[in-house]
Formats: structure tokens, C-alpha cells, sequence
């Protein structure tokens, strides 16, 4: 009697055959694949996570509000891609400098971009969150020539105006409109809020964040906050769990903005604070923004990266996956 | 038995390989080969755990795929190793299954003794004293017992997989047997000593 044959018949019988759901785990195979190898995809896909929360919680009161400090964008009148009637496309720049000035036309970097569509029957929202260290083509624009470089420079260089020219010229979805949000006017928000109420796993004492914080549940101010999302010896230092502090702060943040808007006092205070955060193109006028919170409140709203690789000449640098990216963008149009 | 031979169907290397510029040609590998390693691990840990783990699985080989020797067309013991590594981290598991397999099948022979005569050196007569002697064996030599009698590979192909020389595989798989053999003549006297 040969013991491997009883064996093998043993495990016949313990065996399971695949269910169609195994599916799923050849589609994460995928996403994986589009969107680039291993802890990097993560944090790209976090930090677009972290950005459209952001978006919204900044971008969606704001719409709100009137008198809002625009600046128009000025994108040269050539021709551009078609307006989609009923469906609205806004690109979100966020940076690490104060927008409003004129620093951001040299210095500022460009931390997230993003392309937010509104569906032409206003059923969901998409959000696409563009790589900064894209290797693109830029369009001639801001006194510079056409030229490959990284998509982020577009802005640097020639601010908004340039950076709505090069998605446009990249993914020929029109964009309708623009939202500049600096990351640094977060603490404001969060303080018209009332502060966000987060749960601690361990006490904090971090010199230099200069934060001191007990276990447990507890509502930070502005201040605080930004000093727990910008951790790192804490928890087991890395760069996801630091993500994903950030990212607790925000949906706080939009919980407490759900509710908070219920209060028509309180609203008023929090979006006046909010105009202050953020630029917006001078076409976003009240109306628009109106009909934008209205629906976008109760929308489905779904996070994707455009499909990525590392570049092939620097790894550091990525490029778009095509045709995949340009299926994405088609959708938007 | 639940293994397909690349061979026939073009190298899994050159799939690999090709997967380093396209990456969607690595889902192709997936096709290959997901369904044969599902099995494999729901014989194991049982169907729960088993579709998460494979889908982790091709998840470790992408990020790996461009240290894999291309000079292996079969990736098969590569795609194996890496699963091994991943049931290991559910070790309870599978303990906690075999016990379980060992009671059921107890439970039977208690209910009815006659079947077990009737069912002769079947395996599902061997199957309280193949379960203990599983869960009784060490991790390592478990791992190679299972890579040859349920994963199929050949020696050469386990000592790949594990990343361990022929000689060791051999040995492992020597005392994965010897237990196996031993637990077979408890359970059912006609297969006595050899």
C-alpha cells in the first residue's frame, strides 16, 4: 500500500473547487498592475483617498458660499474639448503653500491633482487622482514651450491656467471648473467646525510635532490635528499608518460637517472659513456651487488613480498606462 | 491531478517576462494557475481563507515578478513557495483543521464501526489517522510532504519552491512518511509495518 496514494486520496476529499468570486482576486490583480508595484500603489491610492475627502469636505461647503475670492483662470481661448451638457468635470489642485498669491507661480508644489466629474445625470461623482511625478507632454503655455516634464510642473510654472491646459490637451475631458485648496488651511477648517473628535489607541508626546495628547476619544482643535496627521514615531512609524491618520481626521472632519450643516448659523461661520481656504475660477459662480452641494451630498462618489507604471527611463517618475488611462478619461466625457 | 503543464501552452517565463513592460500579462499567469493553488490551499485551511490567500499570492509574485530566474519556464514552484509562506501565517488554522477532520471521522467510527471495515484501506478510513498525523507533523516537513502528494511537484520542483537543497527535501519528506505510514498501521492493521 503506498502511504503518498492515501494521502492524495485524503486530500481529494478535503478539497474545495474554486468559487466564481476568485474573480474578484484576479481584478485585484489588476488594479495592482495598472496602478504600480506594491507599498507605493497604497500610498498613491491613500493619498487620493485622503485628497477627495479633502475635496469634498473643503470643496462641497464652499460651493456654498457666495462672494467667494475667484480668480479667473484665463485659459487661452483655442480650442479646447466639448462642454458635456449636464455633467461637470472641476480640477482640484491642492498645494503646500498659501493659495490666493502670487507665490504659487513659483515655489509652490503641486501635492494632489485631481479630476472630479459630476455625472451629466448627477447620479455620481468620479474622482481621478493624477500622479504628480506623471511624465507628460505640456502644452506651450505660461511663456514656456511645449515640452515632456512632470505634470505637476505645469502648475508650478504656469499656474492654474497651465495645468487646466495640460489635462485638457492629455485627457480631452473639458474642465468646467477649478478649486485650489491649500493643505495648510485645514487647521481653519477643522476650528469652524468645532474641532474633530478622534479616538487615540496610546497617549502621544511627540517633541516635534509639539503635541501632547491622552489615550482615548477626544476632540482636537485645528492646531491639534494637523499635528496628529503629520505624525510619524508614532504607531509603527510608517508612511500608510500616517495615511491613515489622516485619513480618520478628514472623514471626522466629514461627519461633523454633515451635521454641522444642518445649522444655518454655523454653516454660514464654517463656509465663510472655507472661502478663505481655497481659489476657485471665477465661472464658479453661486449657482453652480448651489446646484453642486445639493447633489453631490447624496451621490455616490468612487476613487480611482489614473492606471500607472513606473517610467521606464526613471523609475521614480511614472507614466500613464494606455489604453487604459484613456478608457478612464473617456468616461468623463 | 490538479496540476496543468505549462509546456504546452508557452513558457509562464516568458509570461513573466513579458509582465515587466505589460503588466496585464501576469493575469494570464493568474488564469494558469489560480484555480490549481485554490485547491491546494482549501485542502489545507479549508475554502474560507483559501480565496483571499491566493488572490495574496499573485499579489507577492507580481511585486516579485522581475527577481524571478527566467530561466525556469514553470513557475509553478515559485507560485507554490510563495503560497507556503502564506498558509504558514495561518498555521492555527490548519492545525485547528486537522483536529477538527480527526473528531468528525472519530465520531463516525464510534457511530458505526462496521463501516470502517467495510471501507478498507480507503482513505476516508484513513482519515482520523492522516489528520493527526498531519497536524502532528513539524511545519517544515509538513510543507514538503504536501508540496509532492497535493501539490505535485517532484523533488526537484519542492526544493525550488522552498528555496532548500534536494538532500533536505528528501530527508523532510522521508519523515513526513515514516509518520504518515505509522499513523496508517494505527487506523487500519492490514497495512501493518512494511
Amino acid at each position: 500500500m503506498d502511504d503518498l496514494k492515501t494521502l492524495r486520496d485524503f486530500g481529494r476529499q478535503l478539497e474545495h473547487e474554486p468559487p466564481p468570486t476568485l474573480v474578484r482576486q484576479r481584478e485585484r490583480l489588476l488594479r495592482a498592475g495598472a496602478s504600480g508595484p506594491g507599498r507605493r500603489r497604497l500610498g498613491w491610492m491613500m493619498a487620493g483617498l485622503v485628497a477627495v475627502t479633502t475635496a469634498l469636505a473643503v470643496a462641497v461647503p464652499a460651493l456654498l458660499v457666495g462672494g467667494v475670492d475667484t480668480a479667473g483662470v484665463g485659459v487661452p481661448a483655442e480650442p479646447r474639448p466639448a462642454k458635456v451638457t449636464g455633467a461637470l468635470n472641476v480640477l482640484l489642485v491642492g498645494t503646500d503653500s498659501q493659495a490666493g498669491s502670487e507665490r504659487f507661480r513659483n515655489g509652490a508644489r503641486t501635492d494632489t491633482m485631481m479630476l472630479v466629474h459630476l455625472s451629466a445625470d448627477h447620479k455620481n461623482v468620479k474622482a481621478v487622482s493624477i500622479p504628480r511625478d506623471s511624465m507628460v507632454k505640456i502644452p506651450r503655455c505660461g511663456g514656456e514651450p511645449a515640452r515632456r516634464a512632470l505634470i505637476n510642473s505645469a502648475y508650478d510654472t504656469g499656474g492654474m491656467a497651465c495645468a487646466v491646459k495640460t489635462v485638457e490637451s492629455l485627457t480631452e475631458v473639458r474642465v468646467d471648473h477649478t478649486v485650489e485648496v491649500d493643505f495648510a488651511g485645514f487647521a481653519a477648517l477643522v476650528d469652524a467646525l468645532g474641532g474633530v473628535e478622534v479616538k487615540l489607541p496610546a497617549a502621544v508626546d511627540d517633541q516635534a510635532a509639539k503635541l501632547r495628547l491622552p489615550a482615548g476619544r477626544q476632540v482636537l482643535t485645528g492646531e491639534q490635528a494637523m499635528g496628529y496627521m503629520r505624525l510619524r514615531r508614532v504607531g509603527d512609524g510608517s508612511d500608510i499608518a500616517r495615511i491613515k491618520r489622516q485619513h480618520g481626521v478628514v472623514m471626522a472632519m466629514l461627519r461633523k460637517a454633515k451635521s454641522e450643516l444642518t445649522d444655518p448659523v454655523k454653516l454660514r461661520e464654517f463656509l465663510t472659513t472655507a472661502a478663505r481656504t481655497i481659489r476657485t475660477d471665477a465661472e464658479l459662480d453661486v449657482e453652480t456651487m448651489i446646484e453642486l452641494a445639493v447633489v453631490v451630498r447624496d451621490t455616490e462618489v468612487s476613487i480611482v488613480t489614473v492606471p500607472w507604471r513606473p517610467h521606464p527611463d526613471d523609475p521614480t517618475r511614472v507614466q500613464w498606462v494606455q489604453p487604459t488611462a484613456d478608457r478612464l478619461f473617456a468616461q468623463l466625457r | 491531478m490538479i496540476t496543468q503543464p505549462a509546456a504546452v501552452r508557452g513558457a509562464d517565463a516568458e509570461l513573466i517576462n513579458a509582465s515587466w513592460t505589460e503588466p496585464e500579462a501576469f493575469a494570464d499567469l493568474f488564469d494558469r494557475y489560480s484555480a490549481m493553488l485554490y485547491r491546494y490551499v482549501s485542502r489545507r485551511l479549508g475554502p474560507e481563507p483559501a480565496e483571499d490567500i491566493v488572490g495574496e499570492t499573485f499579489l507577492v509574485a507580481f511585486s516579485r515578478r522581475k527577481s524571478y530566474d527566467l530561466s525556469f519556464p514553470d513557475a509553478r514552484p515559485w507560485l507554490f513557495g510563495i503560497l507556503t509562506k502564506l498558509i504558514s501565517r495561518h498555521h492555527r488554522t490548519e492545525a485547528a483543521r486537522y483536529r477538527a477532520l480527526q473528531r468528525v471521522a472519530a465520531d463516525r467510527d464510534v457511530e458505526s464501526p462496521a463501516d470502517r471495515v467495510a471501507a478498507g484501506v480507503s482513505a476516508q478510513a484513513a482519515g482520523p489517522g492522516l489528520a493527526s498525523a498531519l497536524a502532528a507533523l513539524p511545519a517544515k516537513d509538513r510543507d514538503v510532504l504536501l508540496l509532492i502528494a497535493w501539490g505535485d511537484l517532484t523533488y526537484e520542483e519542492a526544493a525550488r519552491a522552498l528555496g532548500i537543497p534536494i538532500g533536505t527535501v528528501r530527508s523532510r519528506l522521508n519523515r513526513g512518511r515514516r509518520k504518515v505510514r505509522a499513523a496508517l498501521g494505527d487506523t487500519n492493521p492490514l497495512l501493518g509495518e512494511e
